[in-house]
């Protein structure tokens, strides 16, 4: 019983310590601003999408939205492209300096992008691709894929390779084995990953603020310009920032957890 | 339906030689069982036919026509893997028709072919679930139906039973046996079980480390075991073997040894050998072409149909008997068995190999 009460009031206190702020910017971002700054009201007594509405279509964070998407599809497709090959060779093949590359994509994480950012601007200066989406989206390929490479490797690593080669012994190639057996039991998994890298770059904010300057993403507009804007405003990016991020975990949560531990039956 | 020709085939891991010149030849329509311990090369064996894996050296013919280097699509084989390998996401019908699915055939085709092939598996009535909600028992014959609905060149089998429990398994034992007769197609099965090979292969081929040690009918290799691997591998319990020497008392000739005297016929030219005799060879009763040999019995085992006699004869040397029925032995006491002399083997110490006399 005890123990009971004692798990219950942890569950509560994570979830306020969690949610509390989520909500609180959610509230505040929907706030009219008359009584945003009444200092006798804590609840407002109407909301209103104005703020929001004024920062997508007034200052320019709808085009950011739209570049943010753009970059992260991008991202992932090349990533995919790259990384989903490594990742199946890491698990299905024995090569010499296996375990080297493993460790080598490791340590990539291990360096923060925003050291590279600047020599990548210059470079990227050089062959024209600076304040472009192809330019951050490369940035951010090199952020998403060693992860990419890893959390493939090991979902296929969860799929037992006798399906595979009970596909080619009954007549399919090792690709269409690939195609119709492996990949289709990969997939929630997959896609799981693909959501995750997808946040990965929704969220990246420094690089993306260093390589653009005109073509923002989100995250690199609202830094730039909520930064001057009255709190409601900054209130209404956090909430265009967290929502899309938040909806895409609640719908994959399953497979996320999949993802990162329990291998795939 | 092929013949199966294996040519001095290899296999080697790094160092490990997994196989190491296999030569077997398979008559079309024949089912033999490939017996040996854990790790001898079966399940490589197995994948090189089904060119799953590419061998080191060697060739490999199905009627003739050389598939060594074919990849496993173009092989018409059909396999039952060890673990069924049944595929989680289609359900049992899709299983089993994926094959014919492959190989392009109508839906009334596949169809028609699913059913019989279920009827004949007798899981008819599973067709419309996963894989995830079968039991072992029958997801294994899902995949045999799998395996034979396209009426493959050669059906392998990788130790398809030993998932099962002890009931089951001597019941798919039969089950597999008769389907292939009535199917007539050439199998390659692989297993550690004695007693599964011997019920159910035309020939046996014992393994041990990459390399096939006899290849013969069940009796042949029960009888005329060619080396003391495969005489000390085949039977239950395992053969006694001892250590004699060739004497000669006038012109009767004897092997000598460990507390035991056994007339032998014929000058085997070596004067040391390994004397090999079955439990089941070695009676209570004194019977025509016996030899008698008192014991003290160490300690007995009995199985109610059988009891098994472990004794010490005189020069400190453990015999194993199997006597049939229930017996009541005192540990300790003295008694007397009966070597049955015409059911002994005699190999050579330096080859391993077994000596006619
Ligand atoms: N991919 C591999 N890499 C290295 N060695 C291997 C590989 N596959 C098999 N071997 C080795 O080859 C030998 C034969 O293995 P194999 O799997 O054919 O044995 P098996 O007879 O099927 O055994 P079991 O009855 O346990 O299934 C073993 O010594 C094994 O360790
Ligand atoms: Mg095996």
């Amino acid at each position: 019983m005890i123990k009971k009460i004692l798990f219950w009031f942890v569950v509560v206190m994570v979830a306020v310590w969690f949610l509390t702020p989520v909500i609180m910017i959610v509230i505040a971002s929907l706030t009219p601003s008359s009584e945003y700054y009444n200092p006798n009201k804590i609840f407002p007594s109407h909301l209103t999408f104005e703020h929001i509405y004024k920062l997508l279509f007034v200052l320019g964070g709808w085009k950011a939205t739209l570049i943010s998407i753009e970059v992260a599809l991008v991202a992932i497709g090349l990533s995919f492209l790259i990384g989903l090959p490594a990742g199946y060779a890491m698990t299905r093949y024995f090569f010499p300096g296996k375990n080297a590359i493993r460790i080598g994509i490791l340590m990539t994480r291990s360096i923060p992008l925003i050291v590279i950012a600047v020599p990548l601007i210059v470079i990227y200066m050089e062959i024209g691709i600076a304040d472009t989406v192809i330019g951050v989206a490369l940035a951010h390929t090199a952020m998403i894929l060693p992860f990419v490479v890893l959390i493939t490797s090991s979902i296929f690593s969860g799929v037992s390779v006798e399906y595979e080669e009970a596909g080619m012994v009954f007549g399919l190639s090792r690709f269409q084995s690939f195609m119709r057996i492996t990949l289709p039991l990969a997939l929630p998994g997959l896609a799981a990953s693909a959501i995750f890298s997808f946040i990965m770059s929704w969220n990246e904010v420094f690089v993306a603020s260093i390589l653009t300057l005109t073509n923002r993403t989100l995250p690199a507009h609202i830094l730039n310009t909520a930064m001057t804007s009255p709190d409601y405003f900054k209130f209404a990016a956090g909430t265009i920032m967290a929502i899309p991020a938040m909806v895409f975990i609640f719908f994959t949560r399953k497979y996320l957890i999949t993802m990162w531990g329990i291998s795939l039956k | 339906m092929a013949k199966v020709k294996i040519e001095n085939l290899k296999k080697y891991f790094g160092k490990v030689k997994a196989l190491n010149g296999i030569d077997l030849e398979i008559g079309d329509g024949e089912f033999v069982v490939l017996l040996g311990p854990s790790g001898c090369g079966k399940t490589t064996l197995l994948r090189s036919v089904s060119g799953l894996e590419k061998v080191t050296e060697g060739r490999i013919f199905f009627d003739d026509k050389e598939i060594t280097n074919l990849p496993p699509k173009d092989r018409n084989i059909s396999m039952v893997f060890q673990s069924y390998a049944v595929w989680p996401h289609m359900k049992v019908r899709d299983n089993i028709g994926y094959p014919m699915k492959i190989k392009g055939f109508s839906k009334e085709e596949i169809e028609k072919k699913v059913l019989w092939a279920a009827e004949l598996l007798n899981i008819s009535e599973l067709l419309d679930r996963y894989p995830a909600q079968l039991s072992g028992g029958q997801r294994q014959r899902v995949a045999v139906a799998r395996a034979i609905v396209l009426e493959p060149a050669v059906l392998l089998m990788d130790e398809p039973l030993s998932n099962l429990d002890a009931l089951l398994r001597v019941k798919m034992r039969s089950e597999i046996k008769k389907l292939q007769e009535r199917l007539g197609v050439t199998t390659i099965y692989m297993t550690h079980d004695q007693v599964e090979a011997m019920t159910m292969g035309d020939r046996i081929a014992v393994m041990l480390s990459g390399r096939i040690q006899q290849v013969g009918k069940a009796s042949e290799i029960y009888h005329k075991p060619a080396n003391i691997f495969v005489a000390g591998f085949i039977g239950s319990p395992q053969m006694n073997f001892y250590k004699v020497k060739t004497v000669s008392e006038g012109a009767n000739l004897f092997v000598e040894g460990e507390g035991l005297k056994v007339p032998i016929k014929k000058d085997p030219n070596v004067d040391k050998l390994v004397l090999g005799i079955r439990p089941e060879h070695i009676y209570l009763e004194k019977e025509e072409n016996t030899m008698e040999i008192e014991v003290e019995v160490y300690f007995i085992e009995k199985l109610m149909s059988d009891t098994i006699v472990h004794a010490n004869l005189d020069g400190g040397s453990r015999i194993v008997a199997k006597i049939p029925g229930d017996h009541e032995f005192k540990e300790g006491e003295k008694i007397k068995l009966y070597i049955d002399k015409e059911r002994i083997h005699l190999f050579d110490p330096k080859t391993e190999r077994r000596l006619d006399i």
